[in-house]
């Protein structure tokens, strides 16, 4: 019984010293794994200077399809979502018509959103292969998504109908 | 007369209270209270390019600032003058002109001499270069891409017809007002610095300084190539690598705005 008690008030005044030890322990770990992350994500190459000081920067060649219509078509994809997510549910109507197009906006927005991250992490010009694939692999997706909304579409209840099941569910 | 004035002053400091006020000449100054020195530490990134092997370092200075003027670039200089004359930094005009001094201070891209010194002592003010450039040394950022990119948008008028009277080209008061807000800008770098778009993509991604350049040239009512200057942004890096994060707008020493620029640079290519 004694040594009961003792082992009991032993591990009540050894506990906070043991967590303290322990948080320290878990403290030296992360310093540790920051200090030994040494291998960046695409650390930045030896500073390259193309051309003489004084030449200006390559311009890039005009591609609208890249750029300006890229942009507006993004935007009112996106404008376009907004009405078309609320309408069903304000509306109480279901109509197979406003949820196919609202399916195909939304896996519209989804890839070109996913797009501009591969833009902006993957610079052709460091990993070209590595971008190609990330580009190939978005595409598979975005179809896959599009045969699987199609599915549900076609063969269950459609997106809207799911969605308003599960709010009042 | 600099003797007279310390001499003066000297006795100003020891016997303030038997000083006669009728005594006062040009040459003395007010009595200054002796005050507990205001010491306060200034951490600087080091990096020296004749020692290539050595990691860039921060090395601690202390100054008392009732010595040290309001200024960020009143430390930088007092400490270069008095205590380490290796510190490298890039400084000329002293008042937010000419943009030489462009650092990154307390985690915010500012110009040293338009930086007030914190007036709290016990935290420490961090002094590092432009952050993502390449250093030159020390306090020190090679600006030379950030050059190019800015010959590469043509800064200048283009204009083929002369005006009717063979004078310059005037412009209404209205069209000069489109430019306000944008010739103002000094190209000191803080804002392309500040934005992670430009750098991730700084090669081919033209930043908010040189965007609001581009714009500058766009609105300018005398411009003529407005059309080929419209085609040189309409790709995918130029201008659409910017994601409205408005670092740009928030860190400008000046006060002001490349990230409505880039908006109105989004609205003419679109329409």
């Amino acid at each position: 019984m004694a040594s009961f008690a003792r082992s009991a008030l032993l591990r009540q005044t050894l506990a906070p010293r043991g967590t303290f030890l322990q948080k320290n322990v878990g403290v030296s770990q992360v310093v540790a794994f920051h200090a030994s992350a040494k291998k960046q994500i695409l650390p930045p190459l030896p500073q390259t200077i193309q051309g003489t000081m004084n030449d200006p920067a390559p311009i890039p060649e005009t591609h609208p399809s890249e750029g300006s219509y890229h942009w507006s078509f993004e935007r009112l994809v996106s404008v376009g979502l907004v009405p078309l997510t609320i309408a069903p549910f304000a509306a109480g109507s279901l109509n197979p018509v406003m949820d196919a197009i609202l399916c195909s906006l939304l896996v519209a927005h989804s890839h070109i959103g996913f797009q501009a991250a591969i833009v902006d992490y993957f610079p052709p010009a460091r990993v070209p292969k590595f971008r190609t694939f990330c580009n190939w692999l978005l595409r598979a997706f975005t179809l896959t998504t599009a045969v699987g909304l199609y599915e549900f579409e076609t063969n269950d209840v459609g997106v809207t109908e799911a969605l308003r099941r599960i709010w009042t569910a | 007369m600099a003797s007279l004035r310390t001499t003066s002053r000297l006795i100003a400091a020891s016997r303030p209270m038997f000083r006669p006020a009728f005594a006062r000449t040009y040459a003395t100054v007010e009595p200054t209270p002796s005050k507990q020195p205001k010491m306060k530490t200034f951490k600087v990134y080091r990096w020296n390019p004749d020692q290539p092997s050595e990691k860039p370092t921060m090395q601690s200075y202390e100054l008392d600032l009732n010595k040290t003027g309001p200024m960020m670039l009143d430390a930088l200089i007092r400490i270069k003058n008095e205590l380490d004359p290796t510190l490298t930094f890039r400084r000329s005009c002293r008042e937010g002109i000419c943009g030489s001094c462009a650092m990154n201070i307390d985690g915010v891209n500012t110009l040293a001499c338009l930086c007030r010194i914190p007036t709290e002592t016990k935290a420490e003010s961090r002094i590092y270069p432009l952050p993502h450039t390449y250093v030159v040394k020390d306090l020190v950022p090679d600006l030379t891409h950030f050059y190019k990119q800015y010959k590469s948008i043509k800064p200048y008028l283009q204009r083929d017809t002369p005006t009717e009277d063979g004078l310059e080209f005037r412009q209404s008061p209205e069209d000069r007002k489109k430019l306000d807000g944008l010739y103002e800008c000094i190209l000191c770098a803080c804002c392309s610095t500040s934005c992670p778009s430009y750098w991730w993509n700084s090669e081919e991604y033209l930043g908010p300084a040189i965007l609001l350049q581009s714009f500058r040239w766009l609105a300018d009512s005398r411009d003529e190539k407005t059309l080929e200057r419209k085609a040189a942004l309409d790709n995918s890096m130029s201008v659409y690598r910017c994601h409205t994060i408005l670092n740009c707008t928030r860190t400008c020493p000046k006060g002001l705005n490349p990230g409505r620029a880039i908006a109105e640079i989004k609205k003419m290519l679109a329409v």
